[in-house]
């Protein structure tokens, strides 16, 4: 039986034939193109569907296996990792093999066998290829999915988890596919503590019963066999796997690319290096007229050392190790281009800024001969090279039946790269390069990153690591030696304008216009506080008078709306008791107070001072220049719930030589309201009755 | 399943019959002390051109008067890609793409390794560019600035940002107290940054000559042809000096050494109990080889399958034995799974360990032991760049370029008697570092 026909294939290289002197001051010619050809491997096919490719290669007396389930992308959604933990229970013993045997009979062969979700390999030394091939079919076929084995290999998965939560790389790779696919779409998905701890045994059987199936399986096996032995041998351990039922699979589309390249952040406080990704989503196949041009123009972008992106940013700049761009080639129509890097922190902006210099280069201008043909050399080559592999010739012949390719695919391939001009590579480079549409997503360390990068100029949009939109996050800086809560609080007194001034304060009574998010009318309001800690807040609506009050007269209190009205709990009061309404700053004594950080808030930075009254925190932020109150954030638990309120300070004015904040936003829950105070009166119009 | 009874039965008695193809070569010496092993292989158009120079992280740079610098041998391995009096700044990787070539190079603590993969047309060319290298490469400031960043990139890419990243370099300087091998192979980044062109210059010097590496060519060659290109090329660079090294010999460690190292980039912590162990060319370092296999090779091996399968206390277990020259590096290393703590794997282990001291292990498991070894010899030369690597190895570091076809004989002869010599001799509590690799707290 003839297994081989093979095809001489034209290879493109430069061929001039050597000169007898050496000149070392040019770089020597190449000698006559090598002839190649290309083998193809025997193929039969079982009733059951499974096909089978052989490439005997007799160099080494060694065998491998290679079985590949070709089951199209599913969604695994809120049970994410089932196909992971049936790929790890698989290989562990048969229905007649206990695991403990079964797995030693593999290393006492010196073997190796491993399992997927959808896919086994085997190799063993050729002396061993008919027990390793039964081994791995018998294993394929009636695996032993045990309910211990499936608790451990879940406990496995979720402390596995942990090992890559705080992995630069793995974040961004998540986030990537996430934020690029969508989470809903196979590749966007991902698995999490809780999807894992969904996962049951019968849904592990149940994707073993759906998906591990022969219907569209295919068999490699290379190596020192001869093709009717192998032959025989297949079809004896094999014959028994039943035909699966036909699956109905509906993949989702992508999300769409966005409107505009934007920056998605995500922060994590421990990176050295930034992760840089400028992608979006491509449609490419391989049966694509594109697919050679899209190749090339790839190569001379980011394929190799040689390229624009990693001459630029390793070689030129030196801000990485390595810069490197790709193109996505998928049958089902998702993929993604993407140019990705690790720099260093400082250097973060400037690499984004370059990359997409280098993307709108390959877009913009014709690549230069010299580049085109150094590119095909290297497609050409790594076409030679692989030949030393006999794994190439069934990769190839398996390509062709995956992808629907012409049966010449590969004998015309050089053919085709070689006829790829200048001119292709940028008609692809701006079909499949974007740059107008990209998503750079940057996973790195904020507080080192963040300012720079809002310096590109280019939205910046922030995500938390398992890619759910967040707000910008705040950072947190080291404290210089010295500082303390004591000095910072210290500071403040003096920047108000010192403790004998404050103290003559004995009443405030602050007038303001107030508007609340989404509320159309214009509110004012007064506000009036006198020592030791009394409060009075009326607010009014234009021509409906007072809407809305608080008291609170250093004994009882209550709040009243619309009419009605809520006296204080025993909680409330005991809280109001303990503080000072007007600079309680004069009154913390050292033990209540502990400085935690140094945070930005827009853009200038806080010392954060946590306060601790009555066993409740609260948390006091102080402008590190001015020494001024900029933040109180405030944590109340009510019926059960959290809330956090934050108060922003701002536009300090002096009066009486005590300074005044003009501006105050507070945050509550969903509430936003903002006060624009219009006059401060220090010591007058204040009276005891206004707080009852 | 009576069937496979018989056959299993029938494998036990198979014995040593499967042999790996033999690897031929022709070795000799250009006059300038060039040694040059040629390995012909035409069954694909491929040829591997490699050079090995004897200089690796142990190898300091600078002067004792003005300080050490350690990582000289790692960054010489990216400024040497820098150019050649005749190839300029950046053309390096241009060359090798526009041929269609793959090249790399890397760097161990012992040497340093260059290679090519060409077309076999392009022979010439890797010659002319591994001799242009060995001639006279352009080591400017220039050069050493760009580099100095992208090493300092890599070691950020590879240690610092990367989970578990530290664990070498915390072994090297807690298991090496006076050896070079105590500093990391990347090398201090200050180091790097206060040495001088001076001191490259002076290092290239001494290290990067025809005396100190070996050639390699393998593949797609007409040996004669390819012996007259390689005396072309490399027979003009001159012969220096002799190295002589005199690294101080670690006294042995009798005390258990504790040590703790933490990690910003993980959450489970690792116990990595490590042994200085002899050099790799020691018969004892083949033994132990064969420990670490029994201990850790294939879900059969004692330890995964007690502690990670059984008693499910691990997420991982590992035993390697890590080669180098003057010392090996044998470590047993376990992530906990849930609440286990290290101490409890740490003794988990060490009751295998003495279990191995104590007793004979099986003939079974000595038998499976030979057939892994053989396995793995089979499969080490399947690739002609491989092949290439392991030559210029065996040559240089071994002292043994048969190395390459008799390696094998050398774990044929090993008994189980030496198995358990080997464990008693090397792997006690007391001979080693037991280092706790914790996760590190958020500054935050």
């Amino acid at each position: 039986m003839k297994t081989k026909i093979t095809a001489l294939i034209a290879l493109f290289l430069l061929s001039i034939s050597a000169t007898a002197q050496i000149d070392r001051s040019k770089q020597p010619k190449p000698g006559p193109a090598p002839k190649i050809t290309l083998e193809v491997p025997g193929e039969f096919q079982l009733k059951n569907g499974l096909k089978v490719l052989i490439v005997e290669n007799h160099k080494l007396p060694r065998v491998s296996y290679s079985l590949r389930i070709d089951n199209k992308p599913n969604v695994e959604g809120n049970i994410a990792g089932v196909s992971g933990i049936l790929g790890a229970m698989l290989g562990n013993g048969t229905t007649s093999i206990s695991k403990d045997i079964f797995n030693e009979e593999i290393d006492f062969l010196g073997a190796r066998l491993s399992f997927g979700s959808s896919s086994a390999y085997a190799s063993s030394l050729s002396k061993y290829s008919e027990r390793i091939l039964e081994l791995m079919a018998d294993a394929a076929i009636n695996p032993l999915l045990t309910e211990e084995e499936f608790q451990k290999e879940k406990d496995k998965a979720l402390e596995s988890i942990k090992i890559e939560a705080k992995s630069v790389d793995a974040v961004a790779g998540r986030v990537g596919g996430a934020l690029s696919y969508g989470v809903k779409h196979p590749y966007g998905e991902f698995i999490t503590e809780e999807t894992l701890k969904n996962i049951t045994l019968d849904n592990v059987r149940a994707y073993y019963q759906k998906y591990f199936n022969p219907n569209n399986a295919y068999l490699v096996v290379v190596g020192d066999v001869d093709f009717r032995t192998v032959e025989k041998q297949v079809k004896k351990y094999f014959k028994n796997w039943e035909k699966g039922a036909d699956i109905e699979t509906v993949i989702p589309q992508p999300i769409n690319n966005v409107q505009y390249t934007q920056i998605n952040f995500v922060d994590m406080p421990n990176a050295v290096q930034s992760n840089i990704s400028v992608t979006s989503n491509v449609k490419l196949k391989m049966n694509d007229p594109d697919y050679h041009a899209v190749l090339i123009a790839n190569k001379i972008l980011g394929g190799g050392f040689s390229s624009y992106l990693n001459m630029n940013l390793r070689e030129e700049h030196g801000y990485t190790y390595g810069a490197r761009s790709s193109v996505g080639i998928d049958r089902y129509g998702a993929s993604r281009f993407n140019a990705s890097t690790a720099v260093r922190n400082m250097v973060t902006d400037s690499s984004v800024v370059e990359s997409l210099k280098e993307i709108n280069r390959i877009k913009n201008e014709l690549v230069s001969a010299e580049d085109l043909k150094n590119a095909k050399a290297k497609y050409v080559g790594d076409f030679v090279l692989a030949l030393e592999r006999p794994q190439t010739i069934s990769e190839y012949a398996l390509n062709i039946k995956l992808n629907d390719l012409p049966k010449d695919f590969y004998t015309t391939y050089l053919q085709k790269i070689n006829n790829v001009t200048a001119e292709d590579v940028q008609r692809v480079a701006k079909k499949y390069f974007t740059s107008e549409n990209a998503r750079v997503i940057v996973v790195g360390k904020g507080s080192d990153v963040i300012s720079n990068l809002e310096k590109t100029g280019i939205p910046i949009k922030y995500f938390d690591q398992y890619a759910n939109p967040t707000d910008k996050p705040v950072f947190s800086k080291p404290i210089p030696e010295g500082v303390t809560a004591q000095t910072v609080i210290g500071n403040y007194i003096k920047a108000i304008g010192g403790k004998e001034n404050a103290a003559t304060v004995k009443s405030t009574f602050t007038t303001a216009n107030v508007s609340i998010q989404g509320v159309p009318v214009t509110l004012s309001a007064e506000l009036k506080m006198m020592t030791p800690n009394k409060e009075s807040m009326e607010m009014s609506a234009e021509g409906m008078g007072v809407i809305m009050k608080q008291k609170w007269n250093g004994e009882t209190g209550y709040a009243e709306q619309q009419g009605m009205k809520k006296p204080m709990t025993e909680e409330e009061i005991a809280e109001k008791k303990a503080s000072n309404s007007l600079f309680p700053e004069l009154y913390y004594d050292v033990s209540q107070t502990s400085l935690e950080s140094i945070v930005d808030i827009d853009g200038a930075e806080n010392y954060k001072v946590k306060v601790t009254k009555n066993d409740k925190e609260s948390f006091r932020y102080y402008n590190v220049e001015t020494g001024l109150l900029t933040r109180v954030e405030k944590t109340d638990s009510a019926q059960g719930q959290e809330m956090t309120s934050i108060v922003d300070y701002g536009k300090y004015s002096p009066v009486n030589g005590v300074q005044f904040p003009y501006s105050l936003n507070i945050k509550a829950g969903p509430q936003v309201i903002s006060m624009n105070i219009t006059n401060v009166k220090v010591n007058e119009g204040v009276v005891e009755a206004d707080f009852n | 399943m009576k069937k496979s009874l018989f056959s299993l039965a029938a494998l036990l008695l198979a014995g040593f019959t499967a042999t790996a193809q033999e690897v031929e070569f022709e070795e000799f010496d250009l006059d300038n002390g060039l040694h040059v092993i040629l390995h012909q292989d035409n069954t694909a158009p491929v040829v591997t051109i490699g050079v090995m120079y004897d200089v690796g992280g142990k190898d300091l740079g600078g002067k004792d008067e003005t300080g050490r610098r350690t990582g000289f041998a790692h960054f010489f391995e990216h400024l040497l890609f820098e150019g050649t009096e005749n190839i300029g700044r950046g053309e390096w990787f241009e060359i090798v793409s526009s041929n269609g070539g793959s090249n790399n190079a890397n760097t161990t603590q012992d040497r340093t390794y260059y290679y090519e993969i060409f077309p076999s047309n392009s022979l010439e060319v890797g010659l002319w560019m591994e001799s242009e290298r060995m001639l006279h490469p352009v080591i400017d400031q220039v050069g050493v600035d760009t580099q100095n960043e992208v090493v300092k990139e890599e070691k950020r890419l590879r240690y610092d940002n990367s989970p578990y990243g530290g664990i070498l370099g915390a072994i090297g300087e807690n298991l090496f107290k006076v050896h070079p091998y105590k500093y990391k192979n990347i090398g201090e980044m200050e180091d790097l940054d206060a040495s001088t062109l001076e001191e490259f210059n002076s290092y290239f010097k001494k290290y990067y000559v025809p005396n100190n590496a070996v050639l390699v060519v393998a593949g797609d060659i007409n040996t004669s042809d390819a012996k007259k290109l390689v005396s072309d090329y490399f027979n003009d660079i001159p012969k220096g000096e002799n190295i002589t090294r005199n690294f101080t010999k670690e006294t042995p460690i009798t005390e258990s050494i504790e040590a703790n190292y933490y990690d910003n980039n993980i959450q489970i912590p690792a116990v990595i109990a490590t042994y200085r162990t002899p050099g790799f060319k020691e018969r004892d370092a083949y033994v132990l080889d064969m420990i670490s296999s029994y201990l850790s090779g294939g879900k059969s091996s004692v330890l995964y399958k007690k502690i990670v399968d059984e008693q499910k206390q691990a997420l991982q277990v590992q035993a390697v034995n890590i080669g180098q020259v003057d010392y090996n590096v044998f470590a047993l290393f376990a992530l906990p799974l849930g609440d286990v703590s290290l101490d409890t794997l740490l003794e988990e282990m060490d009751e295998e360990v003495l279990k191995m001291q104590t007793e004979l292990i099986s003939e079974r498991d000595f038998q499976k032991l030979q057939n892994q070894f053989e396995n793995q010899f089979v499969n080490s030369n399947s690739s002609i760049s491989g092949i290439a690597n392991s030559l210029a190895n065996y040559y240089l570091l071994y002292d043994d370029v048969n190395l390459i076809n008799n390696e094998i004989n050398i774990y044929r002869s090993i008994t189980r008697e030496d198995i358990q010599a080997a464990a008693k001799k090397y792997l006690n509590p007391n001979q080693r570092l037991v280092l706790d690799y914790l996760p590190k707290k958020d500054d935050n």
